[in-house]
């Protein structure tokens, strides 16, 4: 799985918790998670669904440091790779 | 003007803050009593809710009940503070497992006592909550969540009053979930209220028959970490002699339909925690308002 196709379902699941308000289309790697409005509440919402749709095993505690939307697609794509 | 109030407030806490570790028990007990009836007498609103819920709830049987009850509730709420604040240099004094009878499955005491198993600990504003997570904490380390008083001199006081050592304490507005997560790894105990009124964040669930809006981390935590999940409530059998009743561990597998597994879960603890409450109902919190909707979720569960 690309890049390019980790986002794009990032994207659609972001738009599924996250606050109505962002324009989830034009979410780019660079952006901050917290600045888009996605508090550690709706980051285990996330992460429910992230494990769900790419049917990998995620761990709450490994992704503290992850803080940007480029560092969650990386973190999938080793998963996937792995 | 907010200045000088939280000022006097701060002074009156002093005063009580000094008798509490001045006094004797029994004394603190009677002082704990007074100031229950005090707040009974003085507290309209929140006599009233309390009043409302134990009716709600079927816990009072009419009117005349309700008010025996609440005014129970009054005095434990006080003295629960009371001893709260008098517990530090009691079990300073006393050490602290001969003040408290254990009432655990066995499974769930050979989780508490394995050091590498963290465990989530689903409580409620039953019995003495900050003194039961004291004295778990001499059995594994408990980590906890707290809402900052409004009064910020009163808050910075009861802080550097809370017992440190395996109990820590985070502010809510500080609490990152994930971070929190890692405390399970760690071993720990991660405590949550599992009983406090989420608003539109919540997820509504039955509790006493009637839909209290409920966090649904504690079920995302359990279904994400995996880390078993098990409801207690430390109840006050005499003056500072408890009895911790905790059941579980439960286990609850993800099946792919989110909000179906978290109700399952939440609706899982709401029910012990109902079952906890109605053996002690003067131990429970009924002042607080469990129950009140946001105007959105009125109009969602209108007929």
């Amino acid at each position: 799985m690309s890049r390019q196709e980790i986002l794009e379902k990032l994207r659609s699941l972001m738009a599924r918790t996250g606050p109505g308000k962002t324009d989830w289309a034009k979410v780019s790697e660079a952006d901050a998670i917290a600045a888009l409005g996605i508090d550690s509440l709706a980051m285990l919402d996330f992460l429910y669904d992230i494990q769900q749709e790419f049917g990998i095993e995620l761990d709450p505690r490994d992704l503290v440091s992850v803080t940007t939307v480029g560092q969650m697609v990386s973190f999938i794509g080793e998963r996937k790779g792995a | 003007m907010k200045r000088v109030q939280h000022l006097l407030e701060y002074a009156v806490v002093r005063v009580l803050l000094f008798l509490v570790d001045l006094l004797p028990l029994r004394a603190c007990v009677a002082l704990a009593h007074g100031i229950g009836d005090l707040f009974y007498l003085l507290h309209r609103p929140r006599r009233r809710t309390a009043m409302e819920n134990l009716l709600a709830a079927g816990e009072a049987r009419d009117e005349r009940d309700a008010r025996r009850l609440t005014r129970a509730v009054f005095h434990q709420f006080s003295h629960l503070v009371v001893t709260s604040v008098k517990s530090d240099s009691w079990f300073q004094k006393y050490p602290p497992e001969s003040c408290v009878t254990w009432k655990l499955p066995p499974e769930l005491a050979a989780i508490l006592d394995d050091p590498k198993q963290g465990l989530i600990l689903a409580c409620g504003h039953l019995g003495s909550w900050e003194i039961g997570a004291q004295l778990l904490s001499h059995r594994k380390p408990v980590v906890g969540i707290t809402r900052r008083m409004n009064n910020p001199y009163v808050d910075r006081l009861m802080v550097s009053r809370k017992p440190r050592g395996r109990f820590e304490l985070t502010p809510k507005r500080d609490a990152n979930l994930l971070r929190l997560a890692g405390a399970l790894k760690d071993g720990k105990v991660l405590a949550i209220m599992i009983d406090q009124n989420a608003k539109d964040r919540g997820m509504l669930v039955d509790f006493f028959g009637r839909p209290a809006s409920s966090h649904t981390a504690i079920a995302l935590l359990h279904l994400l970490t995996k880390t078993p999940l098990c409801f207690g409530a430390c109840i006050e059998v005499a003056p500072m002699r408890f009895e911790f009743r905790a059941s579980g561990p439960f286990r609850f597998a993800p099946t792919g339909d989110k909000a179906a597994d978290v109700r399952k879960i939440l609706e899982h603890l709401n029910r012990e925690l109902e079952n906890a409450v109605r053996l002690t109902p003067d131990q429970y919190m009924w002042g607080h308002r469990r129950w009140r909707l946001t105007p959105k979720q009125l109009a969602a569960n209108a007929p």
